[in-house]
């Protein structure tokens, strides 16, 4: 029943999209959906001689895919760090408060410089959007893990080594995939802004911008179509792994 | 029964959603209230026009659309694009604006080389030069073959769909060609008029550097030896051959007409190959926007060139600073305000003139200059001055637009979103 729930608003907003776009008749403010439609049912032809959909899907998809895991190697032991030695906390508590609320869109021009055109600077970007929600969420849930597990298994022993692996990292687990699933969400929303980057010729946000150059705003709002539902698909594979894996700290409250 | 008071509900909002919005958009909009509504006063006898810098020009046409300007001056193929897609007409082209004969062959985009890669390998960037020299004739002998290259290359030799209007994008580059000057001359005349863009980029105060300060601007802004030796090289066609390079060659471009010379040199590398024995080949010629070309003189392969795109000439000049690229196709302001700031380039010739208009709503009663002032005079009076959409302050149409309004006694306000 609630599964079908969710399905109710997307088709209400499609028939109002079909709606709105027929009274104002400006393909500007709103194509209508047979113009954007066609896109979507051929994702394997080109599409202003920038590759097809679903190339440019998969290419997008691998950069995030890049940046992302990065972001997770580098923060989650940091974060573990943090969680546990409160020293390196205060060590770099302030600087990432500083680094956190700077949107990625602003570090276009220096990624440029740094790191040159090429993969690097667009992963750097991504990395960039990513690497704030992993961490602290995964500060977070070490943080969050029961006191009394700890206590109870130093007392029987356990090495600081055996408390991180089999008590801390297992504890903080749901919470630190939250994280992930967050992180995830946002490196994917960073594709735009990574490939608005001088160099790369791919992508679905390369798409976008060069559709949106020549003004075809009926392959803009198919990208941005493609990108929702890759988005929704993910996140989906995240929900299922987190019930699979992590149904246990719903049973913990 | 809950669901379907959940239904009945999203229903409703959603009713309501589509009203206030279809109220909103079909509301007979003038352009709204951004612009101080001045009415004419005896400061401004003929009326103000609010200029409205907009990054780029991409975002032109679909402003025009939605009413939220009056017109737009751009360069092609948005100028183009505007009248093809039934969002305008051109009201005028750049070289038709007042001071009468200030524009006519007024600069629009320029090679530039660094000076370190020019010194190190003259030649490559010689028989580069003289690449783009017969490209540049290629394009005024070849239009038709041009206007296909340059739709395959810009939009995949596609359609391009502005509501119910689906338009060949090589008819839209076809009718672009002819409205642009296609020349690497750089005349004296070239030069006095770039000279008045810089005084007016000086005024504007974006130039306030090197160029600005230097008792001889022509030393700091130009070294035209690529095209004195280009041109010695396609007259007795002589190449010699480069030194190889082993590092990669980054050349920077925009995704505009006024760029085809690498387009027809790219695309059609067999016949620059046959004809100058000088050729930029494509490593992936199935590609529509190559990025990767090797450049051959003579029948040997001298280097592997990056082509690389960007969104607008301060992006390409960043690139030319941090040594990413090493020459590149640009508009002639990003190219001054780069030398300006210190980055090591210079500017080595011309690689088109002319190619941008002035776009206004259909309807509008603007045929030419002297009526399109007359309507700004006319708004202006009514309480509603025009608003002109730029694409950046300091820009070739900027300067432009402003000087016109300036001679014809209109009053330039800025527009602040």
């Amino acid at each position: 029943m609630t599964r079908r729930l969710g399905l109710i608003l997307p088709i209400l907003l499609i028939i109002g999209w079909e709606v709105v776009a027929t009274i104002v008749n400006n393909p500007f403010f709103l194509p209508k959906l047979e113009t954007v439609i066609p896109v979507l049912l051929s994702p394997f032809s080109d599409i202003l001689g920038t590759g097809s959909l679903a190339d440019n899907a998969i290419i997008s998809v691998e950069r995030v895919a890049l940046g992302f895991a990065l972001a997770a190697a580098v923060a989650i032991p940091l974060g573990i760090g943090m969680g546990r030695f409160s020293a390196l906390n205060d060590f770099f508590d302030v600087t990432i408060e500083i680094l956190r609320p700077v949107p990625p869109l602003a570090w276009v021009p220096l990624a440029l410089a740094w790191f040159r055109i090429g993969i690097v600077s667009i992963v750097f970007i991504i990395f960039i959007g990513a690497v704030f929600p992993i961490l602290l969420n995964t500060v977070d849930g070490v943080r969050g893990v029961k006191n009394t597990w700890i206590e109870v298994s130093s007392t029987l022993g356990a090495s600081e080594r055996q408390i991180l692996t089999k008590v801390v990292l297992p504890g903080a687990a749901p919470t630190i995939w939250t994280g992930l699933r967050v992180g995830f969400g946002i490196s994917w929303m960073c594709v735009v802004a990574a490939e608005i980057l001088p160099g790369p010729t791919s992508g679905l946000g390369y798409l976008i911008m060069y559709a949106y150059n020549l003004g075809q705003i009926n392959v803009i709002i198919a990208g941005i179509i493609v990108i929702g539902l890759i988005g929704l698909v993910i996140d989906l594979g995240f929900k299922a792994v987190e019930k699979r894996w992590f149904g246990w700290r719903g049973l913990e409250r | 029964m809950k669901i379907l008071r959940i239904t009945a509900i999203a229903c409703i909002a959603l009713a309501l959603m589509l009203v206030v919005i279809t109220a909103g958009c079909t509301q007979s909009a003038g352009t709204s209230g951004n612009s101080t509504s001045a009415a004419t006063s005896a400061t401004a006898p003929n009326g103000t026009v609010g200029i409205l810098e907009t990054a780029g020009v991409y975002p032109m046409p679909s402003l025009l659309a939605t009413s939220q300007i009056d017109g737009y001056i751009a360069w092609q193929p948005v100028v183009e694009a505007g009248v093809e897609s039934n969002i305008g007409h051109v009201a005028v082209y750049s070289k038709d604006l007042p001071p009468a004969g200030e524009w006519s062959d007024h600069p629009q985009n320029v090679f530039v080389v660094r000076n370190d890669f020019y010194a190190q390998n003259p030649d490559f960037v010689n028989d580069f030069s003289a690449l783009n020299l017969a490209a540049t004739q290629y394009i005024n002998t070849h239009p038709n073959e041009t206007a296909a290259i340059d739709a395959e290359w810009l939009a995949g030799g596609q359609n391009l769909t502005y509501g119910n209007v689906s338009v060949s994008s090589v008819t839209v580059v076809s009718n672009s060609l002819p409205t642009i000057a296609f020349t690497n001359n750089p005349s004296d005349a070239w030069k006095a008029s770039t000279g008045n863009f810089v005084q007016a980029l000086i005024n504007l105060g974006t130039v306030n550097g090197y160029v600005a300060n230097s008792s001889n601007q022509d030393a700091v802004l130009y070294n035209f030896q690529p095209y004195t030796s280009a041109t010695a090289i396609i007259a007795s066609k002589n190449v010699p051959t480069p030194a190889t390079i082993q590092n990669t060659v980054g050349v920077g471009y925009l995704n505009a007409v006024d760029h085809s010379a690498l387009f027809v040199a790219v695309k059609d590398w067999q016949y620059f190959n046959d004809t100058y024995g000088i050729t930029l080949k494509p490593e992936d010629p199935t590609k529509a926007k190559p990025d990767v070309a090797d450049f051959i003189v003579n029948g040997q392969k001298v280097a592997t060139v990056n082509l690389v795109p960007a969104n607008a000439g301060p992006n390409l000049m960043q690139l030319a600073a941090t040594n990413s690229i090493q020459m590149s196709y640009v508009g002639v302001p990003p190219a001054i305000t780069a030398i300006d700031q210190g980055t090591p380039i210079t500017i080595a010739y011309p690689i088109d003139n002319l190619g941008s208009g002035l776009v206004v709503a259909n309807g509008a009663p603007a045929q030419d200059w002297q009526s399109f002032a007359a309507w700004a005079k006319a708004r202006s009076d009514a309480g509603k001055p025009l608003v002109i959409a730029a694409p950046g302050k300091g820009s070739i149409q900027d300067v432009m637009i402003r000087a016109a309004l300036q001679d014809s006694g209109i009053t330039v306000t800025e527009v602040k979103v």
